[in-house]
């Protein structure tokens, strides 16, 4: 049976029908066409399906659709406004941090919630604050250069 | 990789859980962060008829912190535990625990209920829980329980609890003596890693004459559920904390696990670490104690 949920993704709100079996990547992807947030292990190993569910980053696909209820998600789709990219966004872009982009929108997501309480982290807290998020590509220097270099004033 | 199907509740209290879970019998799995319990089910270990979220009853996701005791419900996340600086300063052992499990991604959704409930051999939370002999809350439709964690674990995925019984709270009491405790893990990688071993210490120091008034040495990954170093606690107790004494009982705790031959390590391998863990945890709790 299903079950109606109200959630808000990306400053907007949705009321949507969901099975008790859907999780909240399958649902943004599926039923709602957000498809930034990609689908790896499915485990909670890759972190590619990463949102930003009430300000924490977590793997969408271990987060039942129906418990995400009353609940304010950002996907990397919720990033870029009228002024274009985010400044992270812009800063991956530009320091060569996407190779074939299947973790970037985790990456980013997870770099964010960084940023958004540590203006200027250090190589370790960078690094920790994406031990969740694993890039294939083995691009992780760019990566962590990408969120040390975001303009701590913008 | 579907999920498959079943009924979805949310209760909003404790007693509601425990009357949807009688009714389901063995067919209802309560779920908290459900980083572990979704794994399985997509995996088709586990196939509940019925999902039980504890995530909205309130009195699970609380913190009290007293003089004599911190108690923490079920519910509360991994990353809540590794950021409380009020935690930190009574049961920092606690929190070395939580920053060491899994992931950022993980821990802003497992909770210290379902790590402890998951009674994994190798889980970053039991050992120090269980060197400061915490006690779980187990709540049923027909009462309530309180169980020592040192005798809650039964073998890997087993417990005390009872299926038709919800774990509530978690009951750590403050010692009135100076005490100190330390947790490290051991793994191949800093995140996202299985522990080759685990060892948590706890001392707590006579304030009369700065004697080890108790011990506990709890060993991970080196058999069915956590183990007690029962002898190396009995070399320390009732003598003063010196460099030889707490090499003595990392022997012995050396000498007194069981680990077996596997792909993570060999059991020489993780003997010889846990007698490193047990003496590199000790001096945190030493430095702990004497400092508090």
């Amino acid at each position: 049976m299903k079950q109606i949920i109200n959630l808000t993704i990306n400053d907007k709100k949705y009321e949507v029908a969901v099975d008790a079996n859907l999780t909240l990547l399958d649902l943004l992807r599926y039923q709602l066409g957000l498809t930034g947030a990609k689908k790896g292990c499915e485990l909670g190993d890759c972190g590619a399906c990463a949102v930003i569910m009430d300000g924490k980053p977590v793997n969408s696909c271990l987060v039942l659709a129906v418990s995400a209820n009353g609940k304010d998600i950002t996907t990397i789709e919720g990033l870029e406004d009228e002024n274009g990219l985010h400044p992270l966004q812009q800063s991956f872009v530009e320091k060569g941090a996407i190779q074939c982009g299947f973790c970037t929108s985790g990456m980013i997501l997870s770099g964010k919630t960084l940023l958004d309480k540590n203006p200027n982290p250090t190589d370790k807290e960078v690094r920790s604050a994406i031990s969740g998020n694993l890039c294939r590509c083995t691009g992780y220097q760019k990566i962590i250069e990408a969120v040390q270099s975001v303009d701590s004033d913008i | 990789m579907l999920l498959p199907k079943f009924d979805f509740y949310e209760p909003k209290t404790s007693e509601e859980a425990c009357n949807i879970i009688n009714e389901y019998g063995l067919k209802a799995k309560p779920i908290a962060g459900g980083t572990d319990l979704l794994v399985n089910m997509k995996h088709k270990l586990l196939s509940p008829a019925a999902l039980v979220s504890l995530s909205e009853i309130a009195e699970f996701n609380k913190l009290e912190i007293s003089d004599n005791a911190v108690k923490i419900g079920s519910c509360f996340t991994i990353f809540d535990i590794a950021e409380s600086a009020k935690i930190e300063k009574k049961l920092s052992a606690l929190c070395a625990g939580a920053r060491a499990l899994g992931t950022p991604l993980i821990r802003n959704l497992a909770t210290i209920g379902g790590n402890l409930g998951s009674a994994r051999p190798a889980a970053d939370i039991p050992p120090s829980l269980i060197a400061y002999n915490a006690k779980a809350v187990l709540k049923s439709a027909s009462g309530e329980r309180t169980v020592l964690l040192d005798k809650f674990f039964k073998g890997p995925g087993f417990t005390e609890m009872q299926p038709n019984e919800i774990l509530t709270e978690i009951i750590i009491d403050i010692p009135n003596e100076r005490y100190g405790a330390g947790y490290i893990n051991l793994g191949v990688r800093k995140a996202q890693d299985c522990n080759i071993v685990n060892a948590a210490s706890f001392i707590s120091l006579d304030d009369s004459n700065g004697v080890i008034h108790s011990a506990r040495i709890v060993m991970g990954c080196v058999g069915p559920t956590h183990l007690r170093a029962n002898l190396a606690e009995d070399i320390l107790i009732g003598n003063k904390p010196s460099e030889k004494l707490l090499e003595q009982a990392a022997k012995s705790a050396e000498a007194e696990c069981k680990p077996i031959d596997d792909f993570r390590g060999s059991a020489t391998y993780k003997k010889a670490m846990i007698g490193v863990l047990t003496k590199r945890t000790l001096d945190i709790a030493v430095k702990e104690a004497s400092l508090r």
